[in-house]
């Protein structure tokens, strides 16, 4: 009897691939969770920001023509656009909505933070309209801007947002290998690559740099980093900073492989990301990579065995099984004292 | 600081004060009450508008048990809320062809929706806050992808339509009207229940719990039983709304449970002052009916949500109208602070 491998290992790198997404994404919930104690819930709206100003950027150059003479280029300035957006977006939302209550009651940072997540998908989803309403202000029936410019920042603003989903070029789409009857496309092959090599960039910036030193410090003991002389605040910023890059990252390929992006695409991700982080033990960076990996694999082959309708339940299931039986996941330390 | 304006005469303040806000309160009520009688020109549109609001009070009610007097963070209430909706509707439609009475259902539902609550509790309530947040969020959308994907159960999106109508002394509930009196009914019995509630040795005990738990524990509070028992009536209540919806609306589709409902009542207890009664149900007029009536805002309605939950929290965050322990407790952490700290920590 021959068994047929092919769909298996189909499935092993569908696997790979989302499981890179959720391991980009986990990062930054992993990195926030480690230095404030505090689920960062705009996350998921963090990564959507560094789709959108990934795609803002894409559509500008390919308008001004320069796809066609520097394809690697632009896709570079993409990337790094997403990135600046998405990093852009978690620090602001660092300063104004969790630094005022960094020494709040227990639920206050967390409300702040899904009052920011609601404002930003609405943000993004009401953009045009916004605009509308601003240049629209007429003071004794006079507007103040010409309908010119009200057109023109209209459409720059839809370009940008709106209530519809957007669609992404294709840039991923390079062809790919035939590996015996598997066909792996270059794209997952990129995004697996881009990934593993932020993860490594990541984790040598937290364990060999000064930075990543006084990210440890702040971690373990923020009063005592702050008394060794460490800007805790600084670093927080940072920590943001950099997570936030990453998911803006995340967001960029995300849209170039999946050809569509809404403004609710980060919740789904962000639930599944949070769950990899806590799967792989929260607040360690190889644990998130790993919990990522394990999420995408598990979600890819279960399809070979539930409907594809249950994918989101078994990731649901998992993250609660996870918090029952082992809170501090797979490569978690022991947490002792403190309660999960 | 505001405190000291009402320090010289408190007594004098404490009684107009009182004298008035009944005096307020009876207007409201009797407005309410005597609302949809008078004829005028949108009478039905308002009867809708107010009974919504009152259905989201109710919510607002249910759910404040657990997390204004629990202090547990649940943002997957619509679960139950959805819960009591399907069992009212598989038990009182053509999808399996069973059509209970509606007062039998109504304790059924609740019961139901009370199960699934203490069934999710009993793994999720020993995380943390932030934790358990996250896991209700999860079990709402759960609860939604099942009603959308179990269709041989639910019909699937396609929703459950043509449910009977409540039956009262022979009458049949129907109009908007007869639901807006019913919703009045249910939610003083459930502001009666939730208000005595807060007022017994249970409510004592959800307290200490919000309070700090370890030393709840200490002191003897069975905290597990408790939060499960905060869980389960704050579920029970849910399921009941969700049936009064699910009669009301005639129909059900799994798009009515998304998580905007869970988020919509999180907001109106945030806004309206967390473990406070008066508080949700303002909450609820502010954020249920206002937009309603101000059409041309409500676009923006869930942006300025966003923004008001960010701004509460830094500015207000024991809420409009707070219960006096919650402001204390959110307020007992600024004394502890130096008044000096506060600028520094701004200008870096």
């Amino acid at each position: 009897m021959e068994i047929n491998w092919a769909p298996f290992f189909d499935q092993i790198i569908n696997g790979v691939t989302v499981g890179s997404f959720y391991a980009l994404i986990a990062l930054g919930y992993t990195m926030v969770y480690g230095v404030l104690k505090m689920i960062n819930f705009a996350h998921s709206e963090i990564f959507m920001m560094g789709s959108y100003t990934g795609l803002f950027t894409l559509t500008i150059l390919t308008n001004l023509g320069l796809y066609e003479r520097a394809p690697l280029l632009v896709v570079i300035v993409t990337f790094l656009a997403g990135m600046t957006g998405a990093a852009l977006t978690g620090v602001t939302v660092e300063r104004l909505a969790y630094r005022p209550l960094r020494r709040a009651a227990r639920l206050a940072p967390l409300i702040s933070a899904i009052g920011a997540s609601i404002f930003l998908q609405e943000l993004v989803r009401l953009l045009p309209n916004l605009g509308e309403a601003v240049t629209g202000i007429s003071i004794g029936g006079a507007d103040i801007f010409p309908q010119a410019v009200q057109d023109k920042v209209v459409s720059a603003l839809s370009s940008f947002g709106g209530n519809y989903p957007k669609a992404y070029p294709g840039i991923l789409n390079l062809g790919g290998i035939d590996i015996g009857e598997v066909y792996i496309s270059y794209g997952r092959m990129i995004v697996v690559v881009t990934s593993i090599a932020m993860m490594a960039f990541l984790y040598f910036l937290v364990m060999r740099t000064r930075l990543g030193k006084a990210m440890r410090a702040v971690s373990e003991d923020k009063d005592t980093a702050a008394l060794m002389g460490v800007n805790v605040d600084q670093v927080i910023s940072r920590t943001f900073l950099i997570g936030s890059a990453l998911a803006g990252i995340a967001g960029v390929m995300v849209g170039m492989y999946y050809l569509q992006i809404k403004v609710t695409m980060g919740f789904i991700p962000g639930i599944k990301a949070f769950t990899a982080a806590v799967l792989g033990g929260i607040g360690n960076i190889p644990g998130a990579m790993l919990g990522g990996y394990t999420l995408g694999l598990a979600e890819s082959l279960g399809v070979l065995v539930l409907p594809a309708v249950y994918k989101d339940i078994v990731a649901f299931s998992l993250l609660v099984l996870t918090l029952v039986f082992k809170p501090t996941g797979i490569l978690g330390e022991a947490v002792s004292g403190k309660r999960m | 600081m505001s405190d000291s304006a009402s320090s010289p005469r408190p007594a004098f303040r404490q009684r107009l004060g009182g004298n008035l806000r009944w005096a307020l309160i009876a207007v409201a009520c009797a407005a309410v009450l005597v609302m949809p009688a008078i004829d005028f020109a949108q009478r039905a549109y308002w009867v809708r508008v107010i009974g919504y609001a009152g259905l989201y009070i109710i919510l607002g009610l249910g759910l404040n048990v657990v997390v204004g007097f629990a202090g547990l963070l649940d943002l997957g209430y619509v679960a139950f809320y959805a819960i009591g909706a399907y069992t009212y509707a598989l038990l009182a439609g053509s999808q399996f062809n069973i059509h209970l009475s509606f007062w039998l259902i109504l304790p059924i539902a609740g019961l139901v929706a009370s199960l699934a609550g203490v069934l999710l509790g009993m793994p999720v309530l020993r995380m943390r806050g932030d934790y358990l947040a996250i896991v209700t969020l999860g079990f709402g959308e759960i609860i939604r992808l099942l009603a959308t994907n179990l269709t041989g159960l639910t019909n699937g999106s396609q929703g459950l339509y043509d449910l009977d109508k409540p039956l009262l002394f022979g009458l049949e509930l129907k109009t908007g009207t007869h639901y807006y009196y019913m919703i009045f009914g249910l939610l003083l019995i459930v502001l009666f229940l939730t208000y005595r509630l807060d007022r017994s040795r249970i409510g004592r005990a959800w307290i200490a719990i919000r309070e700090d738990e370890d030393v709840a524990q200490m002191m003897g509070v069975n905290t597990t039983f408790y939060k499960l028992l905060a869980f389960g009536i704050g579920a029970l209540i849910g399921g009941l709304g969700g049936s009064v919806f699910a009669a009301w609306q005639g129909s059900i589709f799994p798009d009515n449970f998304n998580l905007f409902v869970s988020i919509n009542v999180v907001c109106l207890i945030i806004i309206g002052g967390m473990g406070s009664l008066p508080g949700v149900i303002i909450g609820s007029f502010a954020l249920i009916a206002l937009p309603d009536i101000l059409r041309g805002f409500r676009d923006y309605r869930l942006l300025l949500y966003g923004l008001l939950l960010v701004i509460m929290m830094i500015v207000r965050p024991e809420g409009f109208i707070p219960s006096r322990r919650v402001q204390l407790e959110l307020r007992a952490q600024a004394p502890a602070e130096p008044q000096t700290d506060a600028p520094p920590a701004e200008q870096a």
